[in-house]
């Protein structure tokens, strides 16, 4: 109970401009979530790759999440990072309720998407959305209407 | 809701940009080709080009200056150093010369006129002893020499000896530790190296002019231990900074204050050891020691050697814990990082800076890649042969020793707390408006200046940049910070990101050495002894001061602009022996 209450007040936190705020979908609307950005280590003071792309590590804070089985056929749920056009995706682990650090991304400007998976090794996403939210340096990139949050497959 | 908020601004952001007339003409420029961060020469175009021939400042290519900007100035008397005088009547500017000093020696530090030709410009510039950069001390670590410092440039000047746990009053600080050197005038430097490792030395008054036009140099302290480092075939200090050129003008200084306050001047002919094309020739297989420096006034750089393995050595005042393979350096205005490099095949390995810049107008980032230099690698192999010791990472047991004695203090509350922000007034309407909607947009750092235009009108009449003392909210020197000598004090630094331009500061203490023990709630790893430590947007940065030398030592953000428009304080540390600990 407690924990589940710290989650909540964590979830709950002011955003920052390094964290995410997770939406849900139709289909997971009891699914709340946030992310928080930290640079992955380095002996530097911001963490970049050799052409200057932000490296972070995925700090999230995941409840309510239901059990991947009431989805369909899932067993797990998956974290991605995906471009704002969504060409290109990046498996960054799975997930479950609770607090877990995956990563890296790779990327300035991404979408984080978790999706309910048949499996926690999934290297492809093909399930529902469960949780998505965008990075900081996107919020003047409006992606809300796409089909994917709306919980459309 | 908040993203409610957010796409409103949004929308308010497209529409302002739709319905400017200014945009309509302006070409926004496609994004180039993605680096090839491991090819060994550049395989994009580089960002040299800048329009710039019809415009008082030099633009993105692509980007007009805003309509609501047009024919405006900063409300200061432009300044150009040494304006009046006949270049082909100054000395060239020399290449830097090493000046190896014993305990006990004196050297004579002229801080002077200078012709220097970039890209077949010539340019009246400054420059110690008519080097650029001034002449590389190297002493062994304990030695004391003297400098016997004069002032013949046209400004008043001190020398500042960044990052010398030394005597307070040889700090070179105007209106702290001495008086300003008037032109004409000299002062005399009692200097210590009680630290091995690699420093710099620049003038402490109106370094949004004088360091950028030529006044720096580097300081290497030897350790006495033959196995401080691990052997390479060659060392080479190299310093970075850029200039504002304007087709063959330097874009002028504001005489009563300085101009790109906001974010501070950011050159557009990045320069190394002074020259625009670095170039080295190796060895097959050589392991270069390379001593980076910045000394640019504002711009933070990412830099690589072509793909060339690289690992990190040390930085400000120590080694680390451990070295690290990293592929590439981060290092902002300021700091050092000593690194070994080695070239493996023959070819060619180009010096690059790597970011990422943001195009405000398509709500994107864009690769810049600008080629410093080339490393051209021959076919005869480099002897000795230090691969193996090169593909060991060392530990430094006695750097880590030397921190343990302060990992107590890593959880401790923190003794100080301080925010960086800004205040701002009379900015251009459109500048004001144009900020409002453009923090939208978040990048921990600016790497470029993608809004040239809106900076080049702040000046420090408009700007205060700020550091904020949480529990009193006084600010910069009126902040009345009192620690005793022998205490370990926490500092946490907040940059807030709410504030009219968040931006990173790289945050300098003179006099002491600090340990970054945790960014943003995460630990550090691999801790090594600093002076400057870069606070992106938005950051909480936990640093921990062993405050051991006594006196008044100031802490300021070292983009030039930022610490003449204020951002500084003073930390007093007081005299009291400390034999205990």
């Amino acid at each position: 109970m407690i924990s589940r209450l710290l989650l909540a007040a964590l979830v709950a936190l002011p955003l920052g401009p390094y964290d995410i705020k997770l939406l849900n979908t139709p289909k997971t609307p009891t699914a709340q979530g946030t992310a928080r950005l930290v640079f992955a280590p380095s002996p530097f003071g911001v963490t970049v790759t050799a052409d200057g792309r932000s490296s972070y590590d995925v700090q999230l804070s995941l409840t309510g999440l239901p059990e991947p089985s009431t989805l369909g056929s899932y067993k797990a749920y998956v974290a991605w990072a995906a471009t704002t056009d969504l060409s290109k995706w990046h498996r960054l682990g799975p997930v479950t309720n609770g607090s877990s650090t995956v990563g890296q991304v790779e990327l300035n400007k991404f979408m984080l998407v978790i999706t309910a998976e048949s499996d926690s090794s999934a290297t492809e996403h093909k399930g529902p959305t469960a949780l998505h939210g965008i990075s900081p340096s996107g919020w003047l990139q409006s992606l809300i209407t796409h089909p994917l949050f709306r919980g459309v497959q | 809701m908040m993203y409610a908020v957010r796409y409103v601004r949004s929308g308010l952001l497209v529409a302002l940009l739709a319905f400017a007339p200014w945009l309509v003409g302006a070409q926004v420029k496609p994004p180039p080709a993605k680096p090839k961060p491991n090819a060994p020469v550049p395989a994009m175009p580089e960002h040299h080009d800048h329009d710039a021939m019809d415009m008082p400042i030099p633009m993105p290519k692509g980007m007009p200056m805003m309509p609501g900007l047009k024919g405006l100035r900063p409300p200061v008397t432009p300044f150009v150093p040494g304006a009046g005088v006949d270049p082909a009547t100054l000395p060239a500017a020399k290449p830097v010369a090493t000046v190896k000093l014993k305990d006990g020696d004196t050297l004579d530090l002229t801080a002077g006129l200078v012709r220097r030709t970039i890209r077949g410009q010539q340019f009246v510039m400054y420059a110690f002893n008519g080097m650029v950069p001034g002449p590389l001390i190297r002493v062994a670590q304990s030695a004391a020499i003297t400098v016997r410092f004069h002032n013949r440039i046209d400004l008043p000047s001190t020398i500042h000896w960044h990052g010398l746990r030394h005597d307070n009053q040889n700090d070179g600080v105007p209106g702290l530790t001495q008086a300003e050197v008037a032109p004409g005038g000299s002062f005399t430097y009692q200097v210590r190296f009680p630290d091995a490792g690699v420093y710099w030395y620049h003038p402490h008054v109106r370094e949004d002019i004088e360091q950028a036009m030529g006044l720096f140099g580097n300081m290497i302290v030897d350790s006495p231990e033959p196995d401080y480092y691990s052997p390479v075939n060659r060392e080479q200090s190299l310093v970075f900074n850029d200039l504002l050129i304007n087709g063959d003008t330097l874009v002028p200084f504001g005489k009563e204050g300085p101009d790109f306050t906001l974010m501070g001047r950011v050159g557009n002919v990045l320069t190394v050891n002074g020259e625009p094309d670095y170039g080295l020739t190796a060895r097959k297989g050589e392991v270069v020691r390379f001593y980076l420096t910045n000394v640019s006034s504002s711009r933070t750089y990412n830099l690589s050697f072509g793909g060339a393995p690289m690992k990190v050595v040390a930085s400000d005042m120590s080694r680390f814990e451990r070295e690290e393979r990293v592929p590439s350096v981060v290092m902002a205005p300021a700091e050092r990082y000593v690194v070994e490099v080695r070239f493996d095949k023959p070819g060619k390995y180009a010096l690059v800076n790597a970011v990422q810049q943001i195009n405000h107008f398509a709500g994107e980032f864009e690769p810049e890649v600008d080629t410093l230099g080339i490393v051209t690698v021959g076919q005869v192999p480099a002897v000795p042969d230090h691969a193996a010791r090169f593909a060991t990472l060392r530990a430094y047991p006695a750097v880590s020793r030397d921190v343990d004695r302060f990992r107590q203090h890593f959880d401790k509350e923190p003794d100080q707390k301080l925010t960086l922000t800004l205040r701002t007034n009379s900015l251009p309407l459109a500048t004001v408006q144009f900020m409002n909607i453009d923090t939208a947009y978040f990048a921990p750092v600016e790497w470029t200046d993608a809004m040239p235009d809106m900076n080049w009108l702040s000046t420090s009449k408009q700007v205060r940049w700020i550091l904020r003392e949480d529990a009193t909210s006084k600010e910069n020197m009126d902040i009345d910070w009192r620690v005793k000598q022998g205490s370990v004090v926490k500092l946490r630094i907040v940059n807030d990101p709410k504030s009219f331009h968040p931006m990173q500061h790289p945050i300098h203490l003179h006099g002491q050495r600090m340990l970054v023990v945790s960014r943003d709630g995460v630990k550090t790893r691999n801790l090594v002894w600093k002076d400057t430590v870069i606070i992106p947007v938005g950051s909480t940065v936990d640093l921990l001061i062993d405050a051991t030398n006594p006196g008044a030592w100031m802490l300021h953000c070292h983009i030039a602009e930022h610490l003449e428009s204020d951002m500084m304080a003073v930390m007093h540390v007081d005299g009291v022996a400390d034999s205990k600990r």
